[in-house]
This record gives C-alpha cells, structure tokens and sequence, in this order.
C-alpha cells in the first residue's frame, strides 16, 4: 500500500509545479488585462489611451496589488482553498471557477464523445489492419491515416464546417444550442433540447475524430500485428480454441494494452477541449474560454483553465496508473 | 507396440520465403508405433518442427505447403484432410507441446481459465471435471494444483510453465503427443526431472510420444526409438539400443561423438565439421555428402535409398547399400 502514498505525493508535487510555471508563464507574456482591455476601447470608442487606461482601471479594480511574489503566494493558497479569482473579461467580477465550471460539461460532452468514438473505431480498424497486413485495404488506409492524422484541427473543423454547414446546411455553423431549443427545456422538452444540442455538437466531434481516428488505428495495428506474432496466439489455434475467443481474449486484449495510457491521458487532456475547434464553431467550451482569456490577458481566467488541464492530465496518468493493473496482471501490484 | 498409428509416407513440406522456396521437410518417410516414444533428432533448422507442425496442419497458412505426400492417422490422411475433419483430430486426438513453451500462455489469463477454455472448445463444459483432471495431472507433473491453477503465467517458473503445457497438452487424453523440445529452456536437473516424468506419465495412460530435440543424448536415456534428420530428411531409423552402440550412417555417429560428457575427455568430443546446408539449395546426391569424411563420387550425384540393414533399423548411406 505504501507505493500509492508515494504515487499521491508525486502527484501533488506535479501539480503545485504545473501550477507555478502556469503562474509565471502568463505573467510573463507579454501586455496585461488593463492593457488589454485599454487598447479594445480605443480601438472601439477612439478614446485616447491615457483616457482609456484610466476607464479600464476603473472597471477592472480586481488586479492583484503588491509583488509578485506576494502575489504568487497568495495565489497559491486560494488555489488549494478552491479560489481561483475572479475573471475581468467576463461581465466583470464572475468567478473563474463558475465560468470554468459552466463551460466543462460542453468541452466534456464533445471531446468524451469523440474520444471514445474514435478509440473505438481506431482500434476496430487498426485490428482489421493488422489481419489483413500487407493488403491493399492495409496500405490504403495507413496511407489515408497518416495523412488525416496530420492535417490540423483547425483545418479540419474549416472544412467540415464548410462542406456541412455552409454548402449543404445539414448542421449549425456555430452554438452550443439554439435559442428556442432552451425555450423548448424551460417548458419541460427535455428531448427537443437534448436533440438541438447533439445536433450543434455533431461537427465539432466529427472534426475531433476526423483527426484523431487515424492515431489510434495506427497504434492498434502495430500493436496487433506484434501480438499476432507471439507464440501464446498460435498456440491457441493449436488447442482449437474459437477464432472468436482468439480475436477477443488473445489478440484485442493483449494489443489494447500499450494503449491504454494512452487513452487516460487522452482522457485527462480532454478536459482542456480544443481550442481550435471550439473557437471555429463558436462552441463555447473551455477551449474557447481559454481563447478569450487569452486575447484579453484575463490572468485568471487562463491560469484557471491551464490548472484545470493540468490537474485532469496528473489524475487521468494517476488514473492509467492504478486501473493498468486490473488490465495486465504481470504490473498488478499485492494488494 | 507394432502397428504403426501415424503413418508419415514421403511426405514434402515447403516455404515460399523471400530467396526462395525453401524444402523444410523433403520425402520423409516415418512411422510412428501406437504406445512407443520415438525421438526425432537433428541440428537446428533440419526441419523437426516443420514436420510436427505439419503431422497437425498448423503451418503458417500463407508461406508454408504441403506439397507432396501422406500423414495417415486412423483412415484419415492428414496431408489432405478438411479443416472440420482436423479439429475433430487436433488436441482430442492429437496433441502437442509447443518448442518456444515460454510464452505460449496468454499472459492476462489464469491458468485455470487455459484449461477451462481448452476443454469448452472441444465440448466439454463440465467445469468441476477439469478441474479435477487439471488437478490430477498437475500433481502427477508434481505441481501443486491449487496455487498454480490460480497464477498467472508470469507468476511460475520456465519448469513450471513447461510442465503446465505439457499438463495442458494430456487434458483430452490424446492417443499422441508431440513435444517439440520441450526441455531445452531448462536446466539440466529439471530437464532429467521432466524426461523421467514424461515416460513414466506415458506408461501410465498408455499414450504414443513424438519427442522432438537437437540433442540425441536426452533420447538416449527415455526412448524406444529414434529417428535422425538431417536438412529435412531421415538419415537413419532404429531402436535407441542399435543407434547408440551400432550406429550405421555416418552423421548418426558424427552426431553421437559430439555429445559433451562429463566424465569424458574434452578432446574426444568432435563437432559436426562445417554447418547445414541452405534448403533452398540443397547439395545434390546425398544432402551430408559436403560434411561427410566418407563422401565418395556416387555420394555427390545420387541420392541414397532408404536401406534396411537389420528389422526395424533402416539408412540412407552408400556406404551400406
Ligand atoms: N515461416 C518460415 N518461412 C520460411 N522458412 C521457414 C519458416 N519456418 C521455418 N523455415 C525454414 O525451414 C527449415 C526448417 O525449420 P524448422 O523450424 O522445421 O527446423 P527445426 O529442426 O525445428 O529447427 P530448431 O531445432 O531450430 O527448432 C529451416 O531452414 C527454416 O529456415
Ligand atoms: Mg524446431
């Protein structure tokens, strides 16, 4: 039982260091939110920048006074406290946390969602592959892979996005729901709703699988076709076991395993959406939330959404960690 | 002990590799008697497995052929049978253990669950009758049942895990086991302690042995015959008592005198001069003739027959035809 004491340490240590550089990093970028928020209204009301910098003082009073240093160390301990400040973008003064906590279940809905279609039909394929390796359908589809795989997520999302919405108007260009929908939930539609939502969220998942299909099909099949050289498999058709049995029991779950860290990471990085995807269809997530922070210097705002990742990414490997020993008995540690 | 129970008769088996079409087992003619433990003995890469995996038509299906030749085993011929008719012959029939036994067990699975589903895949779905018969055999292979049912393959030893297969292979209670080297991952202690359990295990169920290994000596001390191949053919046929003090062909008794022994002097022992010959290539004439001290002219264009010097002990050597 003690490693998993160990293993808890280390797991807040990486985090109070993540956090640390997430807190210098962004206050080493360049301009802050006054500045920020000065050149918009200039930009927007010709106001002089003298002018602009006093109104944006006035409504911004929330920036951290004193040193940095003072300032990181009380950012440290609202942080544990559950405290991540408050947002100057945002109608000003909202918390950070509700506006992250706002946004999570929609990032959460579309990456899950995508994350696991594409695990799942990666792996399907990458075993189709592996058995049929060295045929045209193989080589056809590890060239297709490796080209989707590398093609950006923007430039995926700009292309369905196009094709989809704009060309042929099947989906939304943008939203996480339309308006009357949520008129639709207040008057009790729950299904009108839940039907406007997957129907907002269908590019976005699709341009995430799009991407992200290929890698683990790839994955898959090289980890299959090294499985389906060992011995254990051939001396299961031997014992004329099922083919059934052998596809499932021998080579799916052995070939799984190198990627299931993997897929908890994925699992953890999910939670920081993609910033790509939901900036191009407006899908206001964390990704897009971190966009604005981000364009705006919201200090707090960024460091909460990085914080958020970094934390789901530690628990998803902690995670990978502890639950690899169910998968594999050869890691499975006394108990 | 004199019917024959496999018949193998000029049986070829080929591999379509990159350089070229490889002749792995080239016109061997074997019987295998009901009740007898025959050795098949030979240097790597003459083509042992080659011919235990075709006797149970497991070849790689893509590379590997049979191409000329029969394996008659009960009114069947294994070299043509259909795949319905083989299952109904592998494993219940006819079963083996494997050469590379260290990791032919599925590492997420129990050892338990190898039995449980060897046994469901040939109908049997009483669980409490394979644990009983796993148990049995187990403790005849001196395991203790219970902790290694319930291990994983990682959790036991090489001896273990040879012994667990070999347990595995005796489940259905087949009339013939192959064992392609199944002691050569062990130490010599545990190898001697297996060799002494296979036979007296053979008496015991009254099973027919195909004992495959490189090294001649281990046959000396547990079979009743032996065959010798050399570059995917039979050299020479006979009981281990002839073979071992009258040996008739030349390789057969190059082979004897490059045993190791403990007692013996160094100097005595004499390797194999030179190395196999590539089967894509074969020499032509007699396939040892580039090795052989004896080698004449004939030896070098005509390939000897099959001759049988005394009942039961047969050559293929110019010297004695
Ligand atoms: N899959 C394959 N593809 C091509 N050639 C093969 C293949 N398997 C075996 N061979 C060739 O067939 C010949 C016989 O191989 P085989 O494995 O039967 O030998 P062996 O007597 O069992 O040797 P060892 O003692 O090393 O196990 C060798 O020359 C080998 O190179
Ligand atoms: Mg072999």
């Amino acid at each position: 039982m003690k490693w998993i004491y160990r293993r808890l340490i280390i797991v807040f240590l990486t985090i109070y260091a993540a956090i640390t550089i997430t807190f210098f990093v962004v206050r080493a970028m360049p301009g802050d939110p006054i500045d920020a928020l000065a050149q918009e209204l200039v930009w927007k009301y010709h106001m002089s920048y003298e002018q602009a910098r006093q109104l944006a003082m006035s409504i911004a009073p929330f920036l951290p006074k004193g040193d940095i240093l003072h300032q990181y160390i009380r950012y440290m301990i609202n942080f544990f406290r559950g405290n991540l400040g408050v947002s100057i973008s945002y109608s000003t003064g909202t918390p950070v946390i509700s506006i992250l906590a706002a946004a999570i279940p929609w990032t959460v809905l579309v990456v899950a969602t995508a994350l696991i279609i594409s695990f799942t039909v990666g792996i399907l394929i990458g075993m189709v592959m592996a058995y049929k390796h060295g045929s045209k359908l193989d080589s056809g589809l590890a060239v297709l892979f490796s080209i989707t795989r590398s093609i950006p997520e923007y430039i995926a999302a700009i292309i369905l996005l196009w094709v989809f919405a704009f060309e042929l108007g099947w989906f939304p260009t943008r939203g996480r729901y339309d308006y009357w929908a949520l008129e639709a939930l207040k008057h009790g539609d729950v299904f009108a709703f839940v039907w406007d939502v997957m129907w907002h969220a269908t590019l976005p998942i699709l341009s995430w699988i799009v991407v992200h299909v290929g890698g683990w099909a790839l994955g898959m099949r090289g980890s299959t076709v090294s499985v389906l050289g060992e011995d254990f498999v051939h001396y299961a058709v031997a014992r004329g076991l099922p083919s059934r049995r052998i596809v499932v029991t021998y080579v799916g779950k052995n070939a799984i395993l190198p990627l299931f860290t993997s897929f908890m990471l994925a699992l953890g990085f999910m939670f920081g959406g993609s910033v790509f995807i939901e900036y191009i269809f407006s899908y206001q997530g964390i990704g897009w939330v971190l966009y604005q922070a981000i364009i705006e210097r919201d200090w707090f705002l960024m460091m909460g959404a990085f914080d958020i990742i970094v934390v789901a990414v530690v628990i998803g490997a902690l995670l990978a960690d502890l639950l690899y020993g169910f998968l594999d008995p050869r890691v499975r540690r006394p108990a | 002990m004199s019917e024959p129970i496999i018949s193998i008769r000029g049986l070829r088996v080929v591999y379509h590799a990159l350089r070229g079409v490889v002749k792995a087992v080239d016109n061997v003619s074997l019987d295998v008697m009901k009740g007898e433990l025959i050795g098949v003995v030979g240097e790597s890469g003459s083509g042992k497995t080659t011919l235990a995996m075709a006797i149970l038509r497991l070849l790689p299906p893509k590379v590997a052929r049979i191409v000329g030749g029969h394996i008659l085993f009960d009114g069947l011929d294994l070299a043509t049978a259909r795949e319905e008719e083989l299952r109904k012959v592998r494993w219940s029939r006819i079963s083996y253990v494997p050469q590379a036994a260290l990791n032919a067990l599925n590492p997420t699975l129990k050892i338990i669950d190898h039995f449980m589903e060897t046994a469901k895949s040939h109908g049997i779905r009483d669980r409490k009758w394979v644990v009983e018969r796993a148990s049995e055999l187990l403790e005849t292979l001196r395991l203790e049942p219970e902790r290694v049912l319930n291990s994983y393959p990682h959790e036991l030893s090489g001896g273990m895990k040879q012994r667990v297969l070999i347990a595995l292979s005796m489940l259905l209670n087949p009339e013939v086991i192959i064992l392609d080297e199944p002691t050569t991952a062990l130490d010599v202690l545990t190898q001697y302690f297996i060799l002494n359990l296979l036979r007296a295990i053979k008496e015991k169920y009254n099973m027919t042995m195909m004992f495959i290994t490189h090294d001649i000596a281990v046959i000396a001390g547990i079979g009743d015959r032996v065959a010798v191949f050399y570059a995917g053919k039979v050299m020479e046929i006979g009981d281990v008592y002839t073979i071992f003090k009258r040996p008739a062909h030349p390789y057969t008794r190059a082979l004897i005198k490059s045993i190791p022994t403990l007692t013996g002097n160094i100097e005595e022992m004499k390797p194999i001069p030179g190395t196999p010959p590539d089967l894509i290539n074969p020499p032509p004439g007699c396939r040892f003739h580039p090795r052989c001290p004896y080698a004449m002219e004939k030896c070098k264009r005509v390939e000897p027959p099959m001759v049988e010097l005394k009942p039961g002990h047969l050559a293929a050597c110019w010297l004695l035809a």
